[in-house]
């Protein structure tokens, strides 16, 4: 599903580069759920952007579903954040001035879906993360494991291919951090989406299929 | 979609209520301010467009003489109908003279303006007939045409039309039958009448009919429809050449230079509708008033919209995780240019209602601050409101847009990982304020030259005494040497009067408003001598407290002071000195009959301070008659001498209504366009500053947010309030100076000019400038200080936990 070839990444610092990710080859198939592990500055983070179309590799190529992504342009990727591509951030990054039902409103209002559906389909996820009872409050209301909740069902319901998640558990406490990650395992589980995490815990690494160690921007 | 775009512009402007309420206060002035001054130019633009008739234009004459360019709409009286003959051009003319300020119906008299026009005046302009004879309302000399507000007044309910009425014309009452009734002219129109009549009938016709060298009236011509004026002005030549041979000849005699097309003599033509801004040789607006009232609207809207795009860009970076989130859940660039901009159309659009509002109550004390009749129907006008709504467009896009841009622009990123520091790099913002604070400082200083020159004209001593003196206008249906005369007699036992005299032109201007100038000119021992032209009446010298440099003043004890002369010292210069004047005989009016220099007076500003002091002589022979009484009054209680004044004179002409004034008022008078110059000034500047000041008060809300922390450290390591406080408003401060500094020589450079207008007028000095940027950084310090001094005395705990 997700093809990495010969793909490097660096900034310009001074008059020299640094070298973030160097000749990194990977293969991702549809349906695996796969952990990305590494020390602080190893490239990890930056590999997932790459992954999720948020950064552009310095060289190589990027295969999403047989196509060439680096060759997309900016329509093309916006429709594959649409559709294909849903994330979850370790600081949530909910909309503070959207109550919970609007945030996960808010990727089907981009997908254009008629306002029936959409009633439905947030209201099925709502019901499947037993959060009905808060749907009308804002983010600062809700503790960080509902936060996180929150950002996972609006990353689900567009209903995308894939789930690319950074540290999802990293603000969270170990209690609410299984939760999460049990939720990861049943949506791989039923639901068929193939997910990414980037993780330092060696616990949520377990929950997944594959771990991918990475280095000093090598795949070890 | 569009409902969670509203609802959360909403909630973000709730979330900021402060800020949103600056912005929106904002906006909303500048609106209003822009509303106004638009209506005004507007109105100014829109003077004598009503008519259906496109080629309409006042008739005028330049006359270059030795001592320059004169120029005037007075015509002589044979010129229209010789024009109509020789100019296919003129498709229709009409002269226009006052012929008499009262009707009479029924033993009842109407103060009426009644113009004496020929029978073109009718189709020529858009006036319309509503009542009686449409065809021609005109046809005999006995028919007169009443406005239909005058015809109100006068007739009431009754049936106007074929009525009997009597105009006073000259010494006598001529009857009028009433033909027709018109519709009144609209009050942005240049010609004004309340009755018109064939101008055969006005007082001076028999005498004057073939008089070429006697001008009296304006003349009004229609051009065909394919005719241009070029054509016009160039058959003008021969026709010069043909009727004022005569005056051409004296022209050159005394050594006339020609003017830039070779012409001594040019009769010219301009348009109707540029009468109002550009008069003939009479006070008018300026041509540059409206576009300077334009100019100065859009400098506060644009300092508005620099604060709604600062504050947007600022509060932008406060959002720029939502709007990173949301290129993540899929939104185009342009869907969120949309949203922002969306936005600011929401908040311009709410500012916008506030400001037509306001508008709308201030316009009442606006009308009668500046003295304008403006109605809110103007904003009917399609192209009024296209403007607004282009302008409206334009204030969004500029407000909005470019910070929706910027937002968009943004690395999802950065944004994400939190590297994106709210607005710290505030190159942007930085250059805007600079622009906001270099407008006010320049409208700052602008206001300090206008407020001090108009000042120094007022204080400026002119030479004679205006505390002391009432002047008092004859009404044109009293003998004025009679009335003068009377007046003298019943004043003369009075303890509080000490002088009486009179003389046919107002020093300044007094509540009739006019104001006139005669000049005369002669060959003397060789070559030609100028001055203006006074009548004045004995003691005039004394009244106004002129000094004396030689000689003496008229006085009834010397016989032939009818043939004498009292002059000034720049008409003695003219004559070859003090010494070589008195005594002189002066061929004023023919050889044979000089006229005696009597006395010389020190100069004195018998004009405004815009001219110089000219040459002048004045003389008592009543052949011109007078028109003001001038009475000297003693120091003290001058308000009681007034209404001594004017009781006499009821007393004495009971039922003739006159206006007297004292002289200070009249020469205040002089300066009204000075006036409403530095009014203006004064209303824009103080609104720039205070708009200006509303975004600096935004902008230091942020910066001292964005700073808590840091002046929370810098605390705990144990930095004085004070020094917090001069470290958070030095910024600024900088900003503020850097401001005046770049207004100030663009400011030297346009009062300059303008000061250019007056012979008398004020140095401009570093003083100014100074007191300007003293001004500008005080309300700046003040302004933000409001903010630092409240976080710098913040508890440092509180702010170094809120991280």
């Amino acid at each position: 599903m997700i093809q990495l070839r010969h793909i490097s990444k660096h900034y310009p610092v001074g008059f020299g580069k640094n070298e973030i990710l160097k000749d990194v080859d990977l293969t991702i198939f549809e349906g695996e759920f796969v952990s990305i592990m590494g020390p602080s500055g190893s490239g990890k983070s930056t590999l997932l952007h790459i992954l999720g179309l948020l950064e552009e590799p310095s060289s190589g190529d990027y295969l999403f579903e047989g196509e060439l992504v680096n060759k997309m342009n900016e329509k093309k990727r916006t429709q594959l954040h649409r559709g294909s591509i849903g994330f979850v951030f370790q600081a949530y990054h909910l909309i503070d001035e959207l109550t919970v039902y609007e945030n996960i409103e808010t990727p089907l209002l981009y997908k254009n879906i008629p306002g029936a559906e959409r009633k439905s389909r947030v209201a099925d996820v709502l019901d499947r993360f037993n959060m009905v009872a808060k749907k009308d409050l804002f983010p600062n209301q809700l503790s960080g494991g509902q936060q996180q909740l929150v950002g996972i069902a609006r990353a689900i319901v567009a209903e995308p291919r894939v789930i690319l998640a950074d540290e999802p558990t990293g603000n969270l406490h170990s209690d609410q951090a299984r939760v999460i990650m049990q939720l990861f395992k049943h949506l791989n589980e039923t639901d068929k989406i193939t997910i990414i995490q980037v993780t330092h815990s060696e616990q949520n690494a377990a929950f997944g299929h594959r771990v991918i160690e990475i280095r000093d921007g090598k795949i070890q | 979609m569009f409902r969670n775009y509203l609802k959360i512009a909403w909630r973000n402007l709730w979330k900021t209520k402060l800020l949103t309420a600056v912005n929106i206060l904002g906006l909303s002035v500048a609106f209003a301010a822009a509303i106004l001054l638009v209506m005004t130019a507007y109105r100014e633009f829109s003077y004598d467009r009503f008519h259906a008739n496109k080629q309409l234009y006042m008739l005028y004459i330049n006359t270059y003489h030795a001592q320059g360019l004169e120029q005037r709409a007075n015509m002589p009286m044979p010129l229209t109908p010789a024009m109509k003959q020789e100019f296919p051009e003129v498709k229709a003319a009409t002269r226009m003279l006052y012929t008499s300020g009262m009707l009479r119906y029924h033993d009842k008299i109407f103060e009426t303006d009644l113009e004496g026009v020929d029978v073109d005046f009718l189709h020529m302009f858009s006036f319309p007939v509503i009542k009686g004879n449409t065809q021609a309302p005109l046809a005999s000399m006995s028919n007169i045409v009443l406005s239909a507000k005058k015809a109100q007044s006068i007739f009431g309910n009754e049936q106007p039309v074929g009525k009997q009425l009597e105009a006073r014309i000259g010494d006598s009452w001529k009857t009028f039958i009433v033909s027709a009734v018109m519709k009144d002219a609209p009050d942005n129109s240049s010609v004004e009448f309340d009755a018109l009549c064939r101008f055969e009938n006005a007082g001076g016709y028999e005498s004057q009919k073939d008089a070429w060298n006697s001008s009296t009236h304006y003349v009004y011509v229609q051009l065909a429809d394919h005719a241009s004026t070029a054509a016009f002005e160039r058959r003008a030549k021969t026709f010069v050449n043909k009727y004022f041979a005569e005056r051409l000849r004296d022209l050159k005699r005394d050594g006339a230079t020609p003017g830039e097309n070779g012409e001594l003599i040019g009769l010219h033509l301009r348009k109707l509708t540029d009468l109002h801004l550009n008069g003939i040789g009479s006070e008018s607006q300026g041509k540059f008033y409206p576009y300077l009232l334009l100019l100065v609207g859009a400098f506060i809207l644009f300092i508005a919209c620099i604060n709604f795009m600062n504050l947007t860009i600022a509060g932008a970076f406060t959002r720029s995780r939502e709007i990173g989130m949301r290129k993540i859940l899929g939104a185009f660039r342009l869907q969120l240019i949309t949203q922002m901009w969306g936005e600011a159309v929401l908040v311009c659009g709410l500012a916008l209602l506030i400001g037509l509002a306001a508008a709308y109550l201030l316009l009442p004390g606006y009308n009668s601050l500046f003295n304008s009749k403006l109605t809110f129907g103007l904003l009917q006008q399609p192209l009024l409101l296209g403007i607004a709504a282009l302008l409206f467009f334009l204030v969004t896009l500029m407000a909005g847009g470019y910070p929706a841009w910027v937002v968009a622009r943004i690395n999802t990123i950065k944004v994400l990982k939190g590297s994106m520091q709210a607005g710290r790099s505030g190159k942007v913002r930085n250059v805007l304020m600079v622009t906001q604070f270099v407008i006010s400082s320049l409208l700052i200083c602008c206001t300090l030259i206008a407020w001090q020159q108009l000042n120094y004209l007022r204080k400026q001593p002119l030479g004679f005494n205006r505390e002391q003196v009432i002047s008092l206008p004859l009404p044109h249906d009293v003998n004025p040497e009679q009335a003068l005369k009377r007046m003298r007699n019943t004043l003369a036992g009075e303890a509080n009067v000490l002088s009486v005299s009179g003389t046919d032109i107002n020093l300044g201007r007094g509540r009739d408003g006019s104001s006139a100038t005669s000049k005369v000119s002669y060959d003397y021992k060789g070559h030609v001598i100028s001055s203006n032209w006074l009548r004045v009446d004995y003691d005039y010298v004394k009244t106004l407290d002129l000094t004396l440099v030689a000689g003496r003043d008229f006085s009834p004890q010397y016989g032939a002071d009818s043939m004498g002369l009292v002059i000034n010292e720049k008409m003695a210069q003219q004559l070859g000195g003090v010494k070589a004047a008195l005594g002189a005989l002066l061929p004023v009016s023919d050889s044979a009959h000089p006229m005696q220099v009597i006395g010389i007076v020190k100069d004195f500003n018998f004009r405004s301070l815009q001219e110089k002091i000219e040459p002048l002589s004045m003389f008592i022979s009543p052949g011109s008659p007078v028109q003001y009484i001038f009475v000297k009054v003693p120091r003290g209680n001058l308000p009681a001498s007034m209404a001594l004044v004017t009781k006499r004179w009821n007393e004495a002409y009971p039922g003739n209504q006159t206006d007297p004034s004292f002289l200070d008022e009249n020469t205040d008078r002089q300066y009204r366009k000075e006036k409403r110059f530095s009014s203006i000034f004064i209303s824009a500047a103080v609104l720039a500053i205070v708009i200006s000041c509303m975004g600096l008060f935004a902008i230091s809300v942020l910066v001292m947010t964005q700073r808590t922390r840091e002046i929370g450290v810098r605390k705990v390591l144990g930095a004085s309030v004070t020094s917090i406080v001069t470290l958070l408003s030095k910024d600024f401060v900088k900003l503020v100076l850097l401001s005046v500094i770049i207004a100030s020589p663009v400011a030297w450079y346009l009062m300059e000019q303008w000061l250019q207008n007056y012979a008398y007028r004020i140095h401009i000095n570093i003083g100014i400038f100074i007191g300007a940027a003293v001004i500008a950084v005080l309300v700046a310090v003040v302004t933000v200080s409001v903010q630092s001094i409240r976080a710098a005395l913040m508890n440092p705990v509180k702010s170094i936990r809120t991280e």
